[in-house]
């Protein structure tokens, strides 16, 4: 083995323990993330959704940022189809 | 009294029953303010406007100019709520492939008439008007809606932003997990996120949130630090001498407490004459009967009577008229 193949063992060694450690937290951070966007979605849809939102007039205009994603939101959400008559995107 | 409290304050409101004279009382106020050297601007946030009926002329969503110093403006909340519809949907239709336009279409024009849009338009416009009307004009005088309807437009900016509030803390949340996640190194385990990955697009996107909510909180605040401070804004409760709209007032009073407004002058509007005959002379005892419950409960509250006049109050001439009656 020559002097620069130990090194890159090494390396790739150092890369798989990191690796090893900080996916769980990683995983769990990017999880929390998502449950937060996904009540994030939640509130912007709520009027729609028949819960009543004080500030829907100013959740709407969240809208353009997050409509391309209620696709995902409501299969995530365990809505096999899209929950709003109105939005028809599956 | 009244002139005294509306030249020392820059922000002026006037509230009260239906029909007491709200609009004819502002008005004088605005006229006898402007007539002392202000710049002022009378804004009626009354749905059913009465300013252009006032005035016996047309008044529309931009400032009309009445006489020299006095500029009125009847807030038009249809109207905003169309053009904040009309800008959400050609956003989303930029996202959006055409075929998809027309349920763009329907989502928005279901929301039009949702509970709380008129409110909010016509909070939104107030907002801007305190903002930017404060640049243009030395003193804003706002003709409100009957009580019910004001009380809950006073506290609606400290709701609203109490909610953006709550909104940007679950942004900034968001944010900081996805922080972690970025300087742990990529993540492939998730790829459906909603929103939020390492990517620029992203990011932007995020940038874009957090700057719509930031602008609706500063416009919140503003406007509700402004209408909390006593040294600036002032609430003025107009009423007659009749049971109903003194009941009223007590209670718009306690509301208004409620929501830290100060409430500093009271205006009886159509009190009877004591001169003219004894059927007015009647009724002028039977209206100091109604003012001292009135004077029971709001003690201190200072207070300027108008008397009853046998025309009505039409044109700019006669609501001068008025405004010289005012002390």
């Amino acid at each position: 083995m020559t002097q620069k193949e130990k090194e890159s063992l090494l390396k790739r060694i150092e890369k798989g323990l990191h690796e090893y450690y900080v996916a769980p937290y990683r995983r769990s951070f990017a999880r929390a993330q998502r449950d937060e966007d996904d009540l994030f979605m939640l509130l912007v849809f709520a009027e729609n959704m028949g819960v009543p939102n004080p500030a829907a007039y100013y959740t709407l205009e969240l809208l353009p940022l997050v409509y391309d994603r209620f696709h995902e939101w409501h299969k995530r959400m365990g809505m096999e189809r899209s929950p709003l008559d109105h939005i028809g995107c599956c | 009294m009244l002139l005294k409290l509306a030249n020392s304050k820059k922000i002026l409101f006037f509230g009260g029953k239906g029909g007491v004279g709200k609009t004819t009382v502002s008005a004088a106020t605005a006229a006898a303010c402007a007539d002392s050297g202000a710049k002022v601007l009378l804004v009626s946030t009354d749905p059913a406007h009465n300013l252009g009926h006032l005035f016996d002329r047309n008044i529309g969503g931009t400032p009309t100019r009445i006489s020299a110093g006095l500029d009125a403006l009847e807030l038009d909340p249809q109207e905003t709520v169309n053009v904040h519809l009309k800008e959400i949907s050609s956003s989303l239709h930029k996202l959006m492939p055409t075929n998809l336009y027309s349920e763009v279409d329907k989502h928005i024009a279901l929301a039009k008439d949702a509970p709380g849009m008129h409110e909010a338009a016509i909070l939104e416009r107030m907002a801007d008007v305190v903002e930017d009307g404060l640049r243009d004009y030395d003193k804003i005088i706002f003709d409100t809606a009957p009580s019910g309807h004001t009380a809950r437009l006073m506290v609606l900016p400290e709701v609203m932003s109490a909610w953006t509030e709550g909104l940007i803390k679950r942004r900034e949340k968001a944010d900081r997990f996805a922080e972690f996640v970025r300087e742990l190194g990529e993540d492939t385990s998730m790829q459906d996120k909603t929103i939020g990955n390492a990517d620029d697009s992203e990011q932007e996107r995020e940038s874009q949130i957090r700057q719509i909510l930031l602008r609706r909180r500063h416009k919140f605040t503003h406007l509700r630090e402004r209408i909390a401070d006593s040294d600036m804004t002032s609430f003025v409760i107009v009423l007659a001498a009749e049971r109903l709209p003194v009941l009223e007032t007590i209670e718009l009073h306690q509301q208004l407490k409620q929501a830290s407004i100060s409430v500093d002058c009271l205006v009886v509007n159509k009190r009877a004459p004591t001169d003219s005959g004894e059927f007015l002379k009647e009724r002028q005892e039977q209206e100091e009967i109604h003012l001292a419950t009135l004077a029971k409960t709001l003690t201190s509250l200072p207070r300027q009577d108008i008397f009853l006049r046998p025309h009505d109050i039409v044109g700019l001439a006669a609501v001068e008229s008025m405004a010289g009656q005012l002390t």
